[in-house]
């Protein structure tokens, strides 16, 4: 096989990686969505034990969030995908099963993007939420509103305004992450970037071209950010905390 | 002004000019300064007070005029966009040595001590020696009244404690002429006075001193002469009985009816 | 497989390959500084051109993933016979270097945000009184502004070293052996699986958790004056 040009490579012609390439940004944004949502899950949850004062929720918060701050990102990613494939096949000996199941990459990957998110989310939520003025949770509780029905309607939106800049960070955070769910087979951006550049012995072509989809990503995922904060922070007075 | 008269005057400023952007914030300014003169500049929001103070040394750079301390002219020089800009930069840090200012502020250096804070500039601007540093900064901090001090970190402190070491900061630099930029606005009320007295103190020594103030009452007990100033002009000046008694300024008349004496 | 003797067998292997982990690490965090000293005055120089090509480095170098990084290092650059034949390759056919120059590059673009963002949150009156005593240039900025701009960037500077130290755990996807690739070459010769991966995670952890220690004690050993007045 002639080696092919770098232009073609890339593009969408029959031997061009484009449209791999692009599958495999999409299969990013997946599994980086998946996993923030379950951060989202998981810090709201530590947050909240954090910050309803039980001891031992408290204390079991801490350790889940100081632990998963120590590790590397890439141990958590190893971690996930082994030990969740190793439970998934240990059930299913338990039924009677035989040989090996593995989770599949993305579940896996997702998993561990959220576990770690998780971390740092909660640190984002427990201090949108002590970001919240005292008075307000205090007139709702006035004007009668129950305590799901004060949550629904003024916690967790100013919650949410609060956080948002935390949270487009750790977005930023995720998108990255997800680059080392790549160990585990999932044909994400990263994975289809290796793929592309060991069949046409163009590493340096992909793995630019891969940077360059990540950033493509980053940057409108910033505006997306940018708007969104613009939105749920007008008419909120500006004011130094 | 003949050559041999400026050299009396510890302090010179001939039509200050200074335009922020669009607007023009000092409208030709001028003032005369001799040894042991204590001025205080007074005016309205706005009207340029400040401006002129931080025009002296050079903290804001002046559009036209010249500014001459203890006989030395601060040379300026004009950019190809119009812009002036001082000439000698070396200058510019050699005058400001020779003035001390006290900033609305107090603007201590936070991670210093208030010795420390004193002996900053003797040290490494003036290059004097350690030990004379030291010596006279802990006596200038005995005569501001926190000697006991020494060794404190600024934000351990009172309001009105440090703007005394900010005092002390200023003469620790053995200045010909001391700016003062509405030392006590800052202040709450009750520690206003300290901070008035140690002014006091430095007047009756004979120090020459520029002070832009709303203290109406401390002005016109302590100044030898008042500086009114109205949207960038000198509206009037003279010594304070002169100014407080009958004014030729309605607006000055205007100005102290609205402010408490 | 948890018996203690083959615990404290894979706890001496990683210990060995620890020394190939805190070497990048510390490499990178020393040269990257450096770098980012240089981006960090390119960005605020006030030259449009020069700010630009700051700006765009740091775009680059926080935007993209580090693996992306490493890989195009590692295994772009060596691709092309010019670099091959050039001044560099001696240096650049190692890994250790390709690494560990990948890791510098990265970091010092964090690093670069964190000495900008310490640099604006400088009290600007505090600067301003530093001018009236006449104090211009290097001077001022090495009694006043730096002073004051490092006790502002030690938080931030802790939590970014740390980062690097689990960033490190990707030179092992760039054929080093370090603390992550010794852990899994244990796990694929004994075929136990947690064992040889929680030892590593343990020896991350009690690592990243000295270092925090250190910064604290560095920040309160700096910062007398933030702490409560004792009498």
């Amino acid at each position: 096989m002639q080696p092919v040009t770098w232009t073609t490579a890339l593009g969408f012609g029959e031997r061009g990686w484009g449209p791999a390439l692009l599958e495999g940004a999409v299969l990013t944004l997946l599994v980086s969505i998946a996993g923030l949502a379950i951060g989202a899950a998981l810090g709201s949850l530590v947050a909240w034990s954090k910050l309803s004062g039980v001891r031992i929720a408290a204390a079991i918060g801490e350790s889940y969030a100081a632990i998963f701050r120590g590790l590397p990102e890439l141990l958590v990613v190893y971690f996930v995908y082994f030990g969740s494939s190793a439970a998934l096949t240990g059930l299913d000996h338990l039924f009677g099963g035989q040989g090996f199941l593995g989770v599949p990459g993305f579940a896996a990957g997702a998993l561990a993007v959220g576990v770690i998110s998780g971390s740092y989310q909660a640190e984002v939520f427990r201090g949108a939420f002590l970001a919240i003025a005292k008075g307000e949770l205090e007139a709702a509780r006035a004007v009668g509103m129950g305590r799901w029905l004060s949550f629904r309607r003024i916690i967790a939106p100013q919650v949410l305004r609060f956080a948002l800049p935390g949270l487009g960070n750790l977005w930023q955070v995720a998108l990255k992450d997800s680059s080392l769910i790549s160990v585990t087979g999932l044909s994400e951006l990263m994975r289809t970037s290796q793929i592309a550049a060991g069949s046409t012995h163009q590493p340096f072509t992909f793995y630019v071209a891969g940077g360059a989809l990540y950033l493509a990503l980053t940057s409108v995922s910033d505006r997306v950010f940018e708007f969104a904060e613009a939105r749920a922070t007008r008419g909120m007075r500006r004011e130094a905390r | 002004m003949p050559e041999s008269e400026s050299d009396s005057y510890a302090l010179t400023v001939s039509g200050l000019h200074k335009r922020f952007g669009s607007l023009e914030v000092l409208k030709g300014v001028s003032l005369l300064a001799r040894e042991g003169d204590v001025i205080s500049i007074l005016g309205s929001s706005g009207s340029g007070k400040s401006t002129l103070l931080r025009c002296i040394n050079l903290l804001e750079t002046p559009d036209e005029g010249v500014v001459t301390v203890a006989g030395e002219t601060i040379l300026m020089r004009k950019t190809r966009d119009g812009r002036s800009l001082p000439a000698d930069r070396r200058q510019v840090d050699r005058i400001r040595s020779e003035l001390g200012m006290v900033f609305q502020n107090f603007n201590l250096w936070s991670h210093m001590t208030i010795l420390d804070n004193l002996v900053e500039a003797p040290i490494h601007v003036q290059k004097r020696p350690r030990a004379e540093c030291f010596e006279e900064a802990r006596a200038l901090l005995d005569k501001v009244g926190i000697g006991d001090k020494a060794n404190f970190y600024p934000t351990h402190l009172s309001g009105g404690q440090q703007q005394r070491a900010a005092i002390a900061r200023a003469l620790a630099m053995r200045p010909k002429v001391m700016l003062f930029d509405e030392p006590t606005s800052a202040l709450d009320p009750e520690l206003v006075g300290e901070v008035l007295r140690v002014m006091r103190s430095l007047a009756d020594e004979g120090r020459t001193m520029l002070i832009v103030t709303h203290e109406m009452g401390f002005a016109r007990d302590v100044s030898d002469r008042i500086i009114f100033l109205h949207q960038g002009l000198v509206e009037d000046e003279g010594p304070p009985a002169e100014l407080f008694g009958n004014s030729k300024s309605e607006r000055f008349r205007q100005f102290i009816a609205t402010e408490r004496l | 497989m948890m018996d203690t003797a083959f615990i404290w067998d894979i706890f001496l292997r990683l210990i060995v390959a620890l020394r190939v982990t805190l070497s990048v690490w510390a490499l990178s965090v020393f040269f990257g500084a450096f770098i980012a000293a240089g981006v960090t005055w390119m960005r605020g120089s006030g030259v449009k051109p020069v700010e630009w090509i700051a700006r765009a480095y740091i775009f680059v170098f926080r935007g993209a993933p580090l693996l992306v990084q490493l890989f195009v290092v590692y295994y772009g650059l060596s691709s092309f016979p010019v670099v091959r034949a050039s001044v560099f390759w001696p240096f650049l056919r190692d890994a250790f270097n390709c690494a560990t120059l990948s890791c510098a590059l990265c970091t010092a673009a964090y690093q670069s945000e964190i000495f900008r963002g310490a640099l604006a949150g400088v009290p600007h009156g505090q600067v301003e009184a530093a001018r009236a005593c006449g104090m211009s240039g290097f001077l001022l900025f090495r009694r006043v502004i730096f002073p004051i701009a490092l006790r502002q960037a030690l938080p931030a500077y802790s939590t970014e070293v740390i980062s690097m130290v689990k960033a490190t755990a990707l030179v092992s996807l760039v054929t080093l052996w370090d603390v992550m690739s010794v852990a899994l070459k244990i796990r694929n010769d004994t075929l136990v699986t947690y064992t040889p991966l929680l030892v590593a995670g343990a020896i991350y952890f009690v690592v990243n958790y000295l270092i925090a220690r250190i910064f604290i004690f560095i920040e309160q050993w700096l910062s007398p004056h933030l702490r409560a007045r004792s009498a």
